[in-house]
């Protein structure tokens, strides 16, 4: 297998709120090479890097808003998120645990900071992932996959070095937990101190890393700090994480769709005129309806 | 956008001003100009050389949100093309009530027409929805392009003819229309808007109060939404 090198190490941007209980760094699309038609199926990453919230009795978060065409993917790292949706769905999700929003044909929801932990205040840290849908499955059924961290497929390293979460996708011969519409691989790697791990995947496949915490040495020459995102080339098929301190590492590594993208707030079609029919099926009720 | 939305992309903060920041505004200017340009050519039909001759002088900046353009009882001395963002022109009545008298989003004109015509003071308030980039067109332009070019007299008529008609239908959806009949023209004009702006201030443009307006979206969602 080839080495796969670092293309760029990307710094966390100036933070901005979405709504008023997230506060993120926006790496995917808007950081520096890290666009849609680059990224593909990644659409959108945004990173509430560890965020102390103080207590409030009204919980935080973003009012009900829609999405269509796409995925959403929350991986809470710390506190814990309560979510609503136009079909009646809802749920909360807590630390270590996912959840894996199949948009697809639409709906509106709403997200929030759950009830006890806006109380009590606490840190905050989540990324938010949207995965692109292939054409073919974008006007498909929403549904949900609640993935807790106890169902998460794990690879135990050797010697209490860590654990490899599989997500989605593969790694070392173990299938991932949730199903997803097109190759998508998503890890979170929690590494000790001075543990090592190789991951591999197709080089056509776009690949970065996220440190989430400590700090990390990739393919044993470039130190990569907390908050930090490494976006590879596509030269090769490996790389290797070694850890500086204990650390946490989101991987992520999807098959390109290669299909055209007409994108526009929370709608990501293939056409223009399917933008417009997105916003004229919202504008006339057809996501449903949903209290603020 | 943002217009609050889960984790909107392009929901960013304002930025410093940093070198690379100053080189984002030089792009910002160049590429608001040559949208404008654009506009120009196809829109009145003026020719390259007449739009180079035209936009020579013209300025662009950049407002942040909640920014005005225009007070009331000023005069007017501008038509503002959006290059990008959003624009809201309103008046202001005894109460300190806000009545939102026009959207302007991406490649609309907003201005008090007849205050820049009249040189009158003007009865609106012009502010910014959204950060925005706009291009700011005088009187001299306007005059400069009606003595250069017979085509731009007939798209200006045009023009004006438009905002007739669109005043004359927004007079007879208030005075007649239902409160749905109200949003299904709105949505209809602005798409992307119900994504844009608060719900009060489109309540507000059609005359309906926010309750109204929530009621009209919950029933037609009631007709419309089909689950799967």
């Amino acid at each position: 297998m080839t080495k796969r090198n670092i293309e760029i190490v990307v710094p966390p941007r100036e933070p901005h709120f979405v709504g008023d209980g997230f506060r993120v760094h926006n790496f995917i699309p808007g950081g520096f090479r890290l666009d849609m038609e680059r990224m593909d199926p990644f659409i959108m990453l945004d990173y509430n890097s560890k965020f102390y919230f103080p207590p409030s009795e009204t919980p935080k978060g973003v009012s009900v808003h829609p999405h269509r065409g796409f995925e959403t993917v929350t991986i809470a790292y710390k506190g814990k998120v309560a979510h609503h949706d136009s079909f009646g769905n809802s749920g909360i999700i807590g630390e270590g645990d996912v959840q894996w929003m199949t948009a697809a044909s639409g709906l509106l929801h709403k997200e929030y900071h759950e009830e006890n932990f806006s109380k009590a205040g606490g840190d905050f840290q989540m990324v938010q992932l949207w995965v692109n849908l292939p054409a073919k499955d974008k006007m498909s059924k929403p549904k949900y996959q609640a993935i807790t961290n106890a169902d998460i497929a794990k690879y135990q390293l050797p010697s209490n070095n860590g654990t490899i979460e599989i997500i989605a996708g593969e790694h070392r011969d173990i299938k991932g937990t949730a199903f997803t519409f097109s190759p998508v691989n998503v890890l979170n790697a929690r590494l000790s101190k001075n543990a090592k791990e190789t991951f591999s995947f197709a080089a056509s496949y776009n690949t970065v890393l996220l440190v989430i915490e400590g700090s990390i040495k990739v393919n044993d020459t470039e130190t990569v700090e907390t908050d930090h995102l490494v976006l590879f080339e596509n030269d090769g098929e490996s790389f290797t994480v070694e850890a500086a301190d204990n650390s946490v590492v989101l991987i992520l590594s999807g098959k390109p769709l290669n299909e055209t993208i007409a994108a526009h707030g929370p709608f990501v079609m293939n056409t223009r005129k399917e933008l417009m029919e997105a916003f004229d099926d919202y504008n006339k009720g057809k996501f449903g309806y949903l209290e603020e | 956008m943002k217009h609050t939305h889960a984790l909107f992309p392009h929901h960013l903060p304002p930025k410093k001003i940093t070198p690379s920041t100053f080189y984002f505004f030089l792009f910002t200017f160049h590429s608001a100009l040559e949208n404008f340009k654009t506009y120009l050519k196809e829109k009145a039909h003026l020719t390259v050389d007449e739009v180079a001759e035209l936009t020579r002088e013209l300025s662009v900046k950049t407002v942040g949100k909640s920014d005005f353009l225009l007070h009331e009882g000023e005069v007017c001395h501008y038509s503002f093309f959006v290059d990008k963002g959003l624009l809201r022109s309103y008046t202001i009545d005894e109460g300190g009530k806000e009545h939102i008298i026009q959207f302007a989003p991406e490649n609309w004109f907003i201005t008090d027409r007849s205050s820049a015509y009249f040189m009158e003071p003007s009865q609106l308030t012009i502010d910014a929805i959204e950060e925005s980039t706009v291009v700011f067109l005088d009187n001299t332009f306007m005059e400069k392009a009606r003595d250069l070019s017979k085509e731009f007299i007939r798209y200006n008529e045009k023009a004006l003819h438009n905002f007739i008609r669109h005043q004359q239908q927004r007079i007879n959806l208030l005075l007649s229309a239902t409160a749905e009949q109200r949003y299904l023209d709105f949505i209809s004009l602005y798409p992307d808007l119900m994504l844009r702006v608060p719900q009060w201030m489109i309540a507000s443009y059609l005359g309906l109060t926010p309750e109204s307006l929530s009621r009209v979206r919950k029933e037609l969602a009631r007709k419309n939404f089909k689950p799967q």
